[in-house]
Formats: structure tokens, C-alpha cells, sequence
């Protein structure tokens, strides 16, 4: 302890925006040699904003980095690279159309009299990979299209490992690693660490951060919460750090009056959704809570057709209903709004009235000549209905606030309300106003006797609309109940695939390899 | 340690006895790859040797006729090869032949030959570094940039001589060389230029750290970005080499004729995507090569070629041409989906 550990990396004051989102808040940071450091944060918490500016992708407004006590600027990759900062990203940042070994030593490629030494490349990547001791990794020649992704992830890691190394950043790497993979990768941090690299590890994987880290620190809304160690690691501590908005917002419930069973579920069996079975009643919110990539996008993109079922029942009123396209869904009474507005929900270009009109051509433009007056009703409709603002029915979408945007992709189907509601993540990038209109927006939907399914990352927001809760992960109902019996840190931790004990599941790293993004 | 050491050496001299051995393999492999483009050739070759009377087509004279057809094409195709691996395009290159041929011609006199050349080249390249300072550095789709330097480049070029042909005069032999001298008797300049820019432009896309990061930043854009590749310097820059292999294949052009001609040119954009399309650069980025691109532009010389001699229609001569771009281009998508 005489000897303390030198600071090797340390940011002060950060702050980062992009458009009107304040990313970053002046965020503090520090890692040490030979430190694995776990940086921790809900979906949008700030992490990947902050590990882009450690690797030079992007420029902070305010705040200063240290690296070993000497102030730096990381303008690009390249010099990110020169100071032994190497960042794995969490999506994949390979170039499919080239082999192994080309992707390996992408952008720092051997030469030999100012020419490609392709010789020495693949060379160097065999000996490389057994320095590594990445077998797995296969023949270096291989293109890196044809992989799978636990081995485009494993390029990806022995990739960072090239060259001098002092600072390493790994973004959710064991996504999609098995058990054992993802032993093999803690083995070969471990390793590192003892070399005094300094590591920063982003997972939502609390039982593998209690297991590697040696300190662990929040981020939430851009914010820096705290920094524990992890040997003192206080899991509930840790849960209301991540979550803890409870307090600041509220959440009207609607009220509850749970009428007939409308949709109800048997063993579905889809892309990314492994024998899933519950039921939603009329006047009932059932909310869908899980992490980023545990299949729920994938199960509503089946409810609607737009993924094959390839086994298992959906019933509606009892009926089962075959589903091969969103416009049969529709017909059935199905309906998704989906979680990327901009990309699935909307013409951005055209205008509100155009949206809000377009699901009911079959109203208004039957025969030779559009029906106007229809037409107009129905966007008069939905504009007064749902207080959507600017009320200009001419004004292009892509003007409107997120918040509002999101209303015109619920109001549009509104003309003839369908009998079951998907909301898959509706707050998503709505500021705090709007949310509130679209929690009341889902309240009268209830009101109304419809049956709305609610996906949702919001831990709060989920736990506190829903009547119903089902924990989602890796494709499968982990367990459900009113959602009244929950507690948030009960939920964080099923999530994460911790018990309250801080004692991994035993299950745990049985069914990772399926799991998916979402929406991807 | 000693054994882990034994390994390196075994390995080393495994290695530098299986250089030779690994460059012949790698040959071998992209041979194959070629294997379709060569069988095609063959099997054009063969049938205009029957269909074209007299058996005229297989005539030496008339195959170092063939090559000197295709060598403007071959040459603006190299330089599209670039473009279209990296996910661009640039319709602007025929125009530009136009172009660099009137500037150098029109310079021929004041300049010298050399002055004259390298005006025409200059042409090219300026037009290259306005493409691709568009296509970088703004949000402009390269489609439209340079459907409008294309236009730009056909009226810069009709305004020379009130667009009437400029002729070249019979004092200027060494430009006029450049498209009508034959080494040894026999082979043509403008083949041996080709044969110049081909190995030029394959060493540059095939063995250097720049052309791998072309096929990095057309496979995947945002992985080539973290590698640390500036990409916008890398765009510029072939959209640069684009414009000059346009700006050489004009000065030939020009030569080959006697004079520049303000209207040259015209459609030589789409013969030389049909040559980079067939010899298998995909249009989506990252695949591609040169030597795929010669061939193809030699399938596109010999249809153009023997569906003359063989005294086809013109009507005709272009259905052909068109139908066998999508067969080919069809025939090579399937088979790139099927070894995904």
C-alpha cells in the first residue's frame, strides 16, 4: 500500500451534447494501472459517449483528460491508438468483406518496400492468435463475414490486443460469448491486469462484474452517480444508483378493471423468442421489462407477422390467428407501434395529416376520387384527441418533437381502435412533457377497454403503468406477477441474472449464445 | 522455451519456403474466381470466330484491333473500379474524356506536347477533386454530384471551337503517337498505356495499405472510421484517380481520331460501369478487383466488336449487350449469395 498505484487515466468535468441531449454532465472518471474498472449505466446512462471520447470519436465540449497526469487531446483514433488506448466496440466494428488477419491489423498493416506485406500479415496473425491463445479464432484467412459472432467478437478482442497496450475498453463484450468464451476472455483480462493495463468494462452483467472488477462506477442521465469497490460491492446500493429516478418522477396507474382474456399466448416459438406463453385481458397493461437485446423487440415484431412463428399459438377472443403479414395482424386487431419511429413508424417527410391518414385509405380513398371530407375528419380526429401539437395537419413530421411525433404514431391508429396495443419502448428519446402526455395517452387507451402490451427499458416507468409484469430474458418469461409485488431491485437483478444474494443463477450462460439486439 | 524456439525456426522456414508456394496459391484462388469471366471470353471468341464471315475474327490483325478498342474503356474502368468498390459512382467520366481532349489539343500549341498532355491530365483531375470533395465532404449522394459535374464537364467542353472538332495537326507526332504508335510493328500505345494503368492501378488497390483500406471503408464504413482511416481523404483521392485515368483515356481518345472532339465521349460512362459490373465489383462497396475489370472490359470490346463484324443491327447490337450484362451480373449475385 506505500506504493500507491499511479492514476493512469483521468477525466474531469466532461460534458458532451448532441443536438439538445446533454449526453455527458460533466462526468469525473479514474482508472489506474492495473485496474479493471466497471463502468455501469442504464441504456443511455452516457457509457458509450464516454468510452467514444477516451478513443477519440468524439470530442468533448468541456473537460479535461489526464493520462498519467498529463493533460491530452485525443483528436482522432489514430492518436487514441499512439497513447495504448484500444477500445472493442460493442457493435461490431469488422469490415465483412476482408479476411481474419486483414481486420487485425486494419489501419496499422505490415509493409515491405512501401508495399502490402501480405505474407507477413497472415504470418503475424498466426503467431499473434497463439500468443493469445485464441485457437478458436480459426484460420486467418477465413473472411470475417462468414463467422459467426462469438468469433467476429473474438478478432475483435485479439484485434485491441495488438500492438502496445496500456489502456483497454471493452463495451458489453460477452454479449454473445458462451460460458466458456466468456471464461477464456476474463482469463486473458485477468492477465492483463497483472501487467498494470488498466481496463474499462462496460456489461449489464452484474454477476461478471462482482467476479472481475476491482472498482465500479454509475453513470446515470450522463451523470457520474458513485464509484464503489467492488470488494465492498452493495448490490441494493448499486440497483438505486442505476434506477433511483423513482423518486423524481411520477407515474399515473391507470385504474385496473380486467375484463375477458383477449390475447392469449401458447408456447410461441419465433426468431429470437424461445416457447413464450402469457395472456392479456381487456383494461390491462401488461409491461414487458427486460434489458437491451433480451428478445422482447422480437416478440412483438411476431405478434404483428412481421417474424415467422414457427411454432406455438396466438389467440385473439379465443380465435387462433395465423399471422404472415402486419396488414393480417392489423385485420385481427393487432397493432405495434414500434420502439424506431423515425425508421418503422413514420413518412418523415410527408406531413402529419398524411400520417394520420395514411392506415385508412380503405376509408377515405375507395373508388375514383379521395373522399376529402373523411380524410379530413380523421386527421381532425386524431389531432383533437390526442392533443397533438402544432395542430397543423400540413406540417412535415419530421418538425414535430419527439414526443409528438410518437403521439401521431399511436394517434394513426386510432380512427378504429384495435383491440390489442404493442408499445415497444414509446419514451424512448421523449422529453419529460411528452412522457407524461403518453402515459396518459395509455390510461385512456385502458379507459377504453383496450389491451396494451408495454416493452420498456424504463425500469420505473414499466414497473409503475403496468398492472401485470413479465421479466424477459435471453427470449424467455423469467417471471411474471402484478407488478405491484415487484420491487425495482428485485427486477434489476432477475434481469441481470443475479439473485438478492449477489449469487449468480445457476441457469445463467446456458441459452446466451441466442440472444439477440433489439430491434436488430 | 527451447521447444516453443524449435517451433519459431520450423515455423520460419516454413514460411519462406512457403512464400513462393503461398503466392502461387493466392494466384490460384483469385484464378478461380475468374474462371467464369475467362469461360465467357472463350465462348465469345469462339462463336464470333464461326458467326463473323470468313473467320476474320480470330485474325491477329483484327484481335490487336479488338485490344485497341478496348484500351480507352479498359482505362476508364480501372479508375471506376476504385470508385464503385468504395461504394461511389461517377457518371462524369465520358464527359470528361471530352474535356481533357479539347484542353490538351487546345494547348498543344502553346504548351508543347507535354504541356498538352499534362493539362489534359490536370483536366481530370481537377473534375476528379471536385467529385470528390462533393461526395466527402457533403451529404450529396455521388450520383447526383456527379450527374451534374457531367453536365458541367459536356458544356465546358462544347464551348471549345463552338463544339466543333478540333484537329489535331500532323506536326504534333509525339501526341499523335499516343494513340496510333505501334511498338514493334505491332502493339498498339494506346494497349501498352493500358497495360500501364492496369498494373499501376493493381498494385495500388491490391498491394498497398491504401487500397486495403478501400475495401475496408466499402465493406464496412463505421469499422474503417474506428480503424483510424480517414475515410474522407481516401474518397477524394480515388474520385482524384478516377478523373485522371478519364483525363488519360480523353488524350488517347483524341489522339486515336486526329482531333478533339467537343462531343466525345458520350455514353462512355455506362460501357465502363458495364465492364467494372461484369468483372464482379459489387455495387454495394468492398468487392472487387482489377483485374476482374479488364476482363470484363474485354467481354464488352469483344460483343461491341463481333456483333459489328458479324453485321448485326445496331437495334440489335444493344439488346444483346444489355441482356448479357444481366445475366452476367445476375449469374455472379446468385453465386455470391449462395457462398455466403
Amino acid at each position: 500500500m506505500a506504493n500507491a498505484p499511479t492514476c493512469l487515466l483521468e477525466l474531469r468535468g466532461i460534458s458532451k451534447h448532441f443536438g439538445g441531449v446533454q449526453a455527458l454532465d460533466r462526468v469525473d472518471f479514474t482508472l489506474q494501472e492495473g485496474e479493471i474498472h466497471a463502468l455501469l449505466g442504464e441504456n443511455g446512462a452516457g457509457k458509450s459517449t464516454l468510452i467514444k471520447i477516451i478513443g477519440g470519436v468524439h470530442q468533448p465540449d468541456t473537460g479535461e483528460i489526464r493520462i498519467n497526469n498529463a493533460v491530452v487531446q485525443i483528436p482522432n483514433v489514430r492518436t487514441a491508438e499512439r497513447l495504448g488506448i484500444r477500445i472493442i466496440h460493442q457493435e461490431m466494428a469488422l469490415a465483412p468483406n476482408l479476411s481474419i488477419a486483414e481486420n487485425l491489423y486494419l489501419g496499422r498493416e505490415p509493409r515491405r518496400f512501401g508495399l502490402l506485406d501480405r505474407a507477413r500479415m497472415f504470418r503475424d496473425a498466426e503467431r499473434l492468435k497463439t500468443e493469445l491463445d485464441l485457437p478458436e479464432i480459426g484460420d486467418v484467412r477465413t473472411l470475417v463475414g462468414q463467422l459467426n459472432v462469438a468469433r467476429q467478437q473474438l478478432v475483435e478482442i485479439a484485434r485491441a490486443l495488438t500492438g502496445e497496450l496500456r489502456l483497454l475498453v471493452l463495451d458489453e463484450p460477452t454479449a454473445s460469448l458462451s460460458e466458456a468464451e466468456t471464461e477464456a476472455l476474463f482469463a486473458k483480462l485477468r492477465r492483463l491486469r497483472a501487467q498494470g493495463v488498466g481496463i474499462i468494462y462496460i456489461s449489464h452483467r452484474l454477476e461478471e462484474i462482482q467476479r472481475l472488477a476491482d472498482r465500479i462506477t454509475v453513470l446515470r442521465d450522463g451523470r457520474s452517480i458513485g464509484t464503489q469497490l467492488a470488494a465492498e460491492l452493495h448490490i441494493p446500493q448499486l440497483m438505486t444508483w442505476m434506477v433511483g429516478r423513482e423518486v423524481k418522477d411520477r407515474y399515473p396507474r391507470p385504474p385496473y378493471q380486467p375484463g375477458e382474456v383477449v390475447l392469449r399466448v401458447r408456447n410461441l416459438r419465433a426468431p429470437g423468442v424461445n416457447e413464450v406463453s402469457f395472456e392479456v385481458r381487456e383494461g390491462e397493461v401488461v409491461g414487458f421489462a427486460g434489458l437491451v437485446g433480451a428478445g422482447r423487440t422480437e416478440l412483438a415484431r411476431a405478434l404483428v407477422g412481421l417474424s415467422p412463428i414457427q411454432s406455438g399459438q396466438v389467440l385473439l377472443n379465443g380465435n387462433p390467428l395465423r399471422l404472415r403479414s402486419p396488414r393480417e395482424a392489423r385485420r385481427a386487431g393487432i397493432v405495434l407501434v414500434p420502439e424506431d419511429r423515425k425508421r418503422e413508424g413514420l413518412i418523415l417527410t410527408r406531413s402529419v395529416g398524411f400520417n394520420l391518414a395514411l392506415p385508412w385509405t380503405r376509408l377515405w380513398a375507395r373508388g375514383i376520387l379521395p373522399n376529402h371530407v373523411r380524410r379530413a375528419a380523421i386527421i381532425h380526429n386524431a389531432i383533437r384527441n390526442y392533443s397533438l401539437r402544432p395542430g397543423n395537419p400540413n406540417q412535415a413530421v419530421n418538425t414535430l418533437s419527439g414526443g409528438n411525433q410518437q403521439k401521431v404514431v399511436v394517434a394513426k391508429w386510432m380512427e378504429q381502435p384495435p383491440r390489442v396495443l404493442i408499445l415497444d419502448e414509446p419514451t424512448r428519446g421523449v422529453d419529460v412533457g411528452a412522457r407524461e402526455d403518453m402515459f396518459t395517452i395509455i390510461g385512456q387507451l385502458v379507459t377504453q377497454r383496450m389491451a396494451v402490451l408495454l416493452i420498456s427499458s424504463d425500469l420505473p416507468e414499466v414497473m409503475n403503468l403496468s398492472h401485470r409484469l413479465v421479466l424477459y430474458r435471453e427470449g424467455s418469461i423469467v417471471r411474471e406477477g402484478p407488478a405491484a409485488s415487484f420491487t425495482p431491485e428485485e427486477v434489476m437483478l432477475e434481469l441481470t441474472g443475479v439473485t438478492a444474494e449477489g449469487k449468480p443463477h445457476q441457469q445463467l450462460g446456458t441459452s446466451r449464445g441466442s440472444s439477440n439486439k433489439d430491434g436488430k | 522455451m527451447s521447444s516453443s524456439e524449435h517451433r519459431d525456426q520450423t515455423a520460419n522456414s516454413n514460411a519462406a519456403t512457403s512464400q513462393g508456394h503461398q503466392l502461387l496459391m493466392m494466384l490460384f484462388k483469385a484464378g478461380q474466381g475468374f474462371l467464369p469471366l475467362l469461360a465467357a471470353i472463350v465462348v465469345l471468341l469462339v462463336v464470333f470466330s464461326l458467326w463473323v464471315p470468313q473467320g476474320r475474327f480470330l485474325r491477329f490483325d483484327n484481335l490487336v484491333d479488338l485490344a485497341q478498342q478496348i484500351a480507352v474503356n479498359a482505362i476508364l474502368a480501372f479508375g471506376l473500379t476504385l470508385v464503385i468498390l468504395i461504394g461511389g459512382i461517377d457518371l462524369s467520366v465520358g464527359a470528361v474524356v471530352a474535356v481533357a481532349g479539347v484542353v490538351s489539343v487546345s494547348l498543344l500549341t502553346p504548351a508543347g506536347p507535354v504541356g498538352g498532355l499534362l493539362s489534359g491530365i490536370a483536366a481530370g483531375v481537377l473534375f476528379g477533386l471536385f467529385n470528390g470533395l462533393f461526395a466527402a465532404r457533403t451529404a450529396m449522394p455521388p450520383f447526383i454530384v456527379t450527374l451534374a459535374t457531367m453536365l458541367m464537364a459536356r458544356g465546358f467542353a462544347l464551348g471549345f471551337n463552338e463544339s466543333r472538332p478540333l484537329p489535331i495537326s500532323e506536326q504534333q507526332h509525339l501526341f499523335l503517337a499516343l494513340g496510333n504508335e505501334r511498338w514493334w510493328g505491332w502493339l498498339p500505345m494506346p494497349v501498352i498505356l493500358m497495360f500501364v494503368v492496369l498494373i499501376f492501378s493493381a498494385i495500388l488497390l491490391h498491394s498497398t495499405r491504401f487500397g486495403q483500406h478501400l475495401f475496408a471503408i466499402g465493406g464496412n464504413r463505421e469499422a474503417a472510421r474506428l480503424a483510424g482511416i480517414t475515410i474522407a481523404t481516401h474518397e477524394v483521392l480515388v474520385y482524384v484517380f478516377c478523373g485522371a485515368c478519364a483525363g488519360l483515356a480523353g488524350i488517347i481518345h483524341a489522339a486515336q481520331l486526329y482531333s478533339a472532339e467537343p462531343a466525345a465521349g458520350q455514353g462512355y460512362e455506362l460501357n465502363a460501369i458495364a465492364a467494372v459490373v461484369l468483372g464482379g465489383t459489387s455495387f454495394s462497396g468492398g468487392v472487387g478487383s482489377i483485374p476482374g475489370t479488364l476482363l470484363g472490359a474485354i467481354i464488352i470490346g469483344i460483343l461491341d466488336k463481333g456483333l459489328n463484324q458479324a453485321g448485326v443491327h445496331f437495334s440489335l447490337q444493344y439488346m444483346v449487350k444489355g441482356g448479357v450484362i444481366l445475366a452476367a451480373v445476375w449469374y455472379d449475385v446468385s453465386r455470391r449469395r449462395l457462398s455466403r
